[in-house]
């Protein structure tokens, strides 16, 4: 088994060669995840065009406030990206806990997003911060939040022959703070048991002026828990109150049985590291 | 692998019973069957395409009605059927139990599945929320065709 390998410069180019060769073409950049499928024989396209000469896709800016990553930037460029790391610290935090230095010097913030893991770090953060995507196809380009763009375990909303070409991360409102943590109860490189990305807002009283929580590993796609964010807005953020937000964050959850854990057991974990990362946020 | 399958169904059980028992009409409730045509007594070929996240699976195969009892409205199914694309297999015994549920129809599917070859890389986890997806989809057409 081989396919042809193809490195166009142009963004056009690329969209072209995704068109004429329809299911027959899978669209790579760092390959990292298409290797694994790959080389498990669950792939086996003719054609596979690669992403990363096209230069409108990388780099890393600032957009009038707003953060934008390039679909062809490393994890490690993000990271390590003082724009990133200035936006949102535990943004930086969740690209810098994915696997480990060598893949992260590969795999890029696009294909991450393109190949839908519910349990890969960046996707529950991102949409924890309300990112969108900017995709892009022969039809136009679009946005597309990151709460339509997962649709099921490594399956999104993007259409046949269209690419993802940025992640668009809005500007905090001032004041707001994030955390991302994850539990690993095997080893530092593995996939998590259950993580938990949230960003929360104090008002001048004190009170919870805005929230959201973000549990990833734990469904077919990252769970945003509403249920745990509608039971702090507006309130207190005191141990009782995270506590009964917590609680609701586990019955959100839609985990299953395997080798990071039973169903249950994740459920029980997604409400230990909600209450964790909650009370991060309010310390 | 164990699946479990149960719904109901705001129609009459003999309406139910009747479409469950004609294959070609209950396969066409299946999402990405194709080309199902009769192959001798209670059996029946069919091809069926299933996409889980970028991998594509083409089945080719066979399904035969093994045991029924239409007064309690239970059956018991055999699906064998090959992935071309991959390579691989997938066997399945499935029963289908019928109750009445007020003046609705209880449905229940259990299938007993076993996976062979590259598709099985896929693993338990993918390959069963997937399979659940089917069997969802299942029950709500056939509450549609049933009607």
């Amino acid at each position: 088994m081989s396919y042809a390998y193809h490195e166009p410069s142009e963004l056009d180019e690329a969209l072209a060669l995704l068109a004429r060769h329809g299911d027959d073409a899978h669209a790579v950049a760092g390959a990292t995840a298409f290797m694994l499928l790959y080389r498990q024989g669950l792939l086996r396209p003719s054609h596979v065009v690669g992403l990363r000469r096209v230069r409108s896709l990388g780099g890393i800016r600032d957009d009038g406030g707003a953060l934008v990553i390039g679909a062809t930037a490393t994890h490690r460029e993000a990271e390590r990206s003082p724009l990133v790391a200035r936006h949102c610290a535990a943004l930086a935090r969740a690209f810098a806990s994915v696997a480990t230095v060598r893949v992260r010097n590969q795999a890029t913030v696009g294909g991450n997003l393109a190949h839908a893991d519910p349990a890969q770090d960046p996707p529950a953060m991102l949409l924890a911060l309300d990112a969108a995507v900017t995709a892009v196809s022969p039809g136009g380009t679009r946005e597309i939040p990151l709460a339509e763009l997962f649709v099921d375990v490594l399956t999104t909303s993007l259409a046949p022959g269209e690419l993802i070409t940025a992640v668009r991360v809005p500007a905090l409102a001032p004041g707001t703070r994030a955390a991302y943590v994850k539990f690993l109860p095997r080893t530092a490189d593995d996939y998590a048991t259950v993580s938990v990305a949230a960003t929360l807002r104090r008002s001048e009283d004190g009170r919870v002026a805005d929230v959201r929580v973000v549990l990833g590993a734990v469904g077919p796609t990252p769970i945003r828990a509403t249920s745990a964010e509608d039971a702090l807005r507006g309130a207190a953020p005191d141990a009782a109150r995270i506590a009964e937000a917590a609680a609701l964050a586990r019955d959100a959850a839609d985990p299953i049985d395997d080798v990071r854990g039973s169903a249950a057991y994740k459920r029980e974990m997604a409400r230990v590291w909600t209450e964790r990362a909650l009370r991060s946020l309010v310390a | 692998m164990k699946l479990a399958h149960s719904s109901t169904v705001p129609v009459p059980v003999e309406r139910v019973w009747t479409v469950v028992m004609d294959v070609p009409r209950a396969a066409a409730c299946v999402p990405g069957v194709s080309g199902v045509s009769g192959a001798g007594e209670d059996r029946f070929r069919g091809d069926l395409a299933v996409q889980v996240g970028p991998v594509r699976l083409s089945f080719s195969g066979e399904v035969a009605i093994v045991a029924r009892d239409d007064a309690a409205h239970r059956a018991t199914l055999r699906a064998d059927a090959k992935e071309a694309r991959l390579g691989g297999s997938v066997h399945a015994s499935v029963e289908i139990a019928l109750a009445r549920a007020g003046e609705g129809c209880a449905l229940r599917i259990e299938s007993d599945l076993q996976v062979a070859g590259r598709i099985g890389e896929l693993g338990q986890p993918l390959i069963q929320r997937k399979a659940d997806q089917l069997l969802r989809e299942f029950g709500a057409c056939l509450a549609r065709t049933a009607a």
